[in-house]
């Protein structure tokens, strides 16, 4: 029986056998060699000494618990968006909490209100990662969905002018708008207001991410059907709570899958900060490489960067089709 | 004539717009004049009096910034044109494999879907030229024969030499955006009906035959336009050339700021060499769609 | 008394000069159930969408419930004050997918009438109870069948408590044995004295609910006439083409 399911699905004919085969011994000779290098062969004394610097960057040693405190926190908020179903209370506080997830990272890696400050050169590792992303993207979101909503309005001006942003951002490249929000968030400020490196990068990735976003959100209002507002109108809602309570909540349910691959491309492009002078995750990967003690180790380095960004990629992922699933539940029941 | 709600909330939106650029300008003016540096296009044919590694066409540090630019923006589209190619050859493979009967094919192709997507672009870039060509050091490998050779100079085919950097940032590019054309293809595939494959198996065509002239032709509309999207991604990704040293636009004109102090005119034209990247793009794509779809109809 | 609905003259035409309605007058007096007929493309529906702004026209008066309507499209304001007297149900439903069955009647309700939830969810399930899908209440409208979603879309348009219900098809999109739960609904409405202006190809209904035919073809009033002659004694020929079309179905 199992052999015959073998039989059907891997060696149906010759040459598929013959495939079969090469990608078996393929498979095998790969996984030899890289469990070989990875048990024996590679020095992981780079990742092991470094540890809290590649999850808290050079953060002051005494503080540490700070970043600790937010990455658990975001451990178990996770945790619980995906147990969330078993238990009736939680799922009404998740948004908010996700919400106020990034502010509360600001407050505990600047400090203030009691906890001493730390500079924001400090910041670093995973945890800045962390804390680029989530802060672009709740202020993305909004952005977008007013951007999409412009895109879509019937008074020219406001349509006009949102196409035009939107098309501009998306056609020019991420390096671009982050090295020249650096270099020109500065200058476009009045003097004597200075904004420091990080804040500078979320708002050079909000403004580019929520172009983005704005056609996903535009994708999911035009597979809302006209029909829809219809309805609306002859219940003498106005338009603005048409758009509100009714356009807009299905639209962000039928965005919400490229919504959230946008969430995780997020992730991964804020390792661009590394080559415009932010230590998050890839940034401390180099210049930990640039330390004379441990150079020459690249492998290890970037497979364990690799490694890093896959798990937390994944998760997102992960978390994110089980919120699609929820609500594809939560519709029929 | 009564004036609309309508046109009050446009009049106040452009208002808005206009002051907030009217203060924008305001400031930079302050702050140009206060550094001295003010705006202006004349320094582009001065002499950049850099070096390239890399250049299309005769070039030496004397000659002006501008033909320094326009290498930078060659180099750019050489290195687009290439991955692009080499990009949708593996992608297609994947996504074929992605779809095939072979379970175990289909197995591994996944696999190398979801690690190159769920890591950094400028991640696998790095891995790529510091990994796979710079710690090659002084070995020189000969896959088969002196064909191809592979050392930290790049890589030698068939006389062919081409530079580590850009070696790498094709290899990058192209297997990063493959996994995307994987996906793509496999959309576009999956997406014609079901019954196609049932009825051209029952005229007794088999799986290869039927898919190029059946299936693959039918996926095809809905295939360009993702298809599309990758290769404008592709182009814009290609600016992370500055993390392992290739001269592209982007990192010339980066060069060019350091040198001159100038951002608000080197993202000027920075924004319109992405312009013409952008159109050449998918004008190109727009030809293809077009003799797709009149050869179709012939 | 007033009318209801007062339409005189009423013109629309689309690009490449159609007529979608041809200088109608008509008016329905309150209490009155009036039928709407004809071919499909005739005008029916983009008529009875001029009484509550869904469609605008070029010419003609037209007057719903003491408030007159241009022919120009700057009404908001009057049009909405209209909406929320005139309740509407459509051919497909068009329920808020979104929102569960009970969500989708106090919507209107708390967001236009400012009522307070608990009270709107006692008046809505009131009418559900009428409408008997009252079981339903936590359900999400793709969990029910077409003919319980047009109840729920007739108590979602009740529940703003309207003096006049326009119905758009209500029936054609439902399966045949679905037809009749809504159409008993409908029926209950208008023995309780509901202004109502259907459209429809439900003869039997026209028959016993109706207090007027309206027919139309090419968007002109063809005949009106009370469901007694119009039924047996069609005045005009193209009436009795089409009554003999379906019949046969």
């Amino acid at each position: 029986m199992i052999l015959k399911k073998i039989k059907q699905r891997a060696f149906s004919n010759i040459l598929d056998s013959i495939t079969t085969l090469i990608i078996i011994s393929f498979i095998i000779i790969s996984l030899t060699t890289i469990l070989k290098w990875i048990f024996f062969s590679a020095n992981w004394s780079v990742v092991k000494i470094n540890l809290p610097l590649f999850f808290f960057g050079s953060f002051p040693k005494d503080q540490l618990w700070r970043p600790g405190l937010w990455m658990s926190l975001i451990a178990i908020l996770s945790f619980a968006t995906l147990l969330a179903p078993r238990w009736k209370w939680v799922p009404k506080f998740l948004p908010i909490l996700w919400i106020s997830f990034a502010p509360l990272g600001i407050f505990l890696l600047g400090g203030g209100l009691g906890l001493s400050p730390v500079e924001s050169r400090n910041w670093g590792g995973l945890t800045l990662t962390i804390l680029l992303t989530s802060f672009s993207a709740i202020l993305s979101l909004p952005l977008g969905i007013v951007l999409a909503l412009g895109r879509q309005s019937e008074l020219p001006v406001i349509r006009k002018a949102s196409s035009l942003y939107i098309d501009t951002m998306r056609s020019v490249p991420l390096i671009a708008v982050l090295f020249f929000g650096q270099l020109l968030i500065p200058l476009f400020l009045p003097i004597g207001l200075e904004i420091n490196r990080v804040y500078r990068a979320i708002i050079a990735f909000t403004l580019f991410v929520s172009a983005y976003l704005a056609e996903d959100i535009r994708g999911g209002l035009q597979s809302v059907p006209k029909t829809q507002r219809e309805a609306g109108e002859v219940l003498g809602l106005h338009p603005l709570q048409i758009t509100c309570l009714i356009i807009l909540p299905q639209a962000l349910r039928v965005a919400l899958p490229s919504l959230t691959n946008q969430a995780v491309g997020l992730l991964q492009n804020t390792s661009l900060m590394a080559i415009l002078g932010l230590v998050e995750l890839l940034g401390i990967g180099r210049s930990i490489l640039a330390n004379p003690e441990f150079i020459g180790r690249y492998i290890e380095v970037y497979v364990w960067l690799a490694a890093l960004y896959w798990v937390v990629c994944t998760l997102m992922a992960l978390i994110a089709r089980h919120l699609e699933k929820q609500m594809a539940l939560e519709k029929r029941g | 004539m009564k004036i609309s709600y309508k046109e009050i909330i446009q009049a106040l939106f452009a208002l808005f717009l206009i002051i907030l650029i009217c203060v924008l300008i305001n400031n930079i003016s302050i702050n140009l004049t206060r550094t001295g540096i003010g705006f202006s296009f004349n320094w582009l044919f001065r002499p950049a009096s850099f070096a390239l590694a890399e250049h299309p066409l005769p070039y030496s540090p004397s000659d002006s910034y501008a033909w320094a630019l326009f290498m930078g923006w060659l180099n750019s589209l050489k290195v687009i044109i290439y991955s692009l190619l080499l990009a949708t050859v593996i992608g297609v493979f994947i996504g074929l494999s992605r779809i095939g009967k072979n379970e175990l094919l289909r197995v591994v192709s996944a696999g190398y879907i979801t690690i190159i997507r769920q890591t950094p672009l400028l991640l696998q870039l790095m891995f790529w030229y510091f990994v796979a060509f710079l710690s090659l050091k002084e070995t020189v490998l000969k896959p088969i024969g002196n064909l191809l050779s592979i050392s930290n100079q790049g890589i030698n085919f068939l006389g062919i030499t081409l530079s580590a950097e850009f070696s790498s940032l094709l290899l990058g590019l192209s297997v990063f955006t493959s996994a995307y054309i994987a996906e793509v293809v496999r959309g576009g595939i999956n997406s014609v009906d079901k019954g196609q494959w049932e009825s051209f198996r029952s005229l007794g065509l088999n799986d290869f035959t039927g898919l190029y002239t059946i299936i693959i032709p039918q996926a095809l509309p809905a295939i360009l336009p993702g298809l599309t999207s990758q290769y404008l991604n592709l182009a814009k990704n290609s600016t992370l050339a500055i993390a392992v040293g290739y001269s592209d636009i982007y990192a010339i004109n980066d060069t060019i700021i350091n040198q001159t102090g100038r951002p608000i005119e080197g993202f000027i034209i920075l924004l319109l060499s992405f312009l013409f990247l952008n159109l050449f793009i998918s004008n190109g794509m727009e030809i293809i769609n077009t003799m797709i779809t009149s050869s179709k109809n012939n | 008394m007033l009318p209801i609905v007062k339409a005189t003259n009423l013109t629309k035409s689309y690009a490449k000069g159609i007529r979608a309605l041809d200088n109608i007058s008509i008016s329905v007096d309150p209490g009155e159930v009036l039928v709407v007929m004809g071919p499909s493309g005739s005008g029916k529906s983009t008529l009875i969408r001029t009484f509550n702004g869904l469609e605008t026209f070029d010419s003609g008066q037209l007057n719903v419930l003491g408030i007159p309507l241009g022919s120009n499209h700057n009404e908001e304001r009057k049009i909405r004050r209209i909406r929320k007297r005139v309740g509407m149900v459509f051919q497909q439903f068009n329920l808020f997918p979104h929102l569960s069955i009970l969500e989708n009647i106090t919507l209107a309700p708390i967001k236009v009438q400012k009522k307070k939830r608990d009270e709107a969810e006692h008046e809505a399930l009131v009418l559900l109870t009428q409408m008997g899908i009252e079981s339903h209440a936590q359900k999400y409208p793709s969990q029910l069948s077409g003919g319980e979603q047009q109840r729920v879309a007739i108590a979602r348009a009740l529940a703003l408590k309207p003096e006049l219900l326009l119905f758009d098809e209500p029936t054609s999109a439902l399966d045949p044995e679905r037809v009749n739960e809504v159409l008993d609904a409908m029926r209950r409405l208008a023995e309780q004295g509901m202004s109502m202006v259907v459209v429809t190809h439900e003869v039997n209904f026209a028959k016993e609910v109706g207090d007027k035919v309206l027919f139309m073809d090419s968007g002109k009033v063809i005949e009106t006439s009370t469901p007694d002659i119009f039924f047996l004694d069609a005045k005009h020929q193209r009436s009795r083409k089409f009554l003999n079309q379906i019949k046969k179905k």
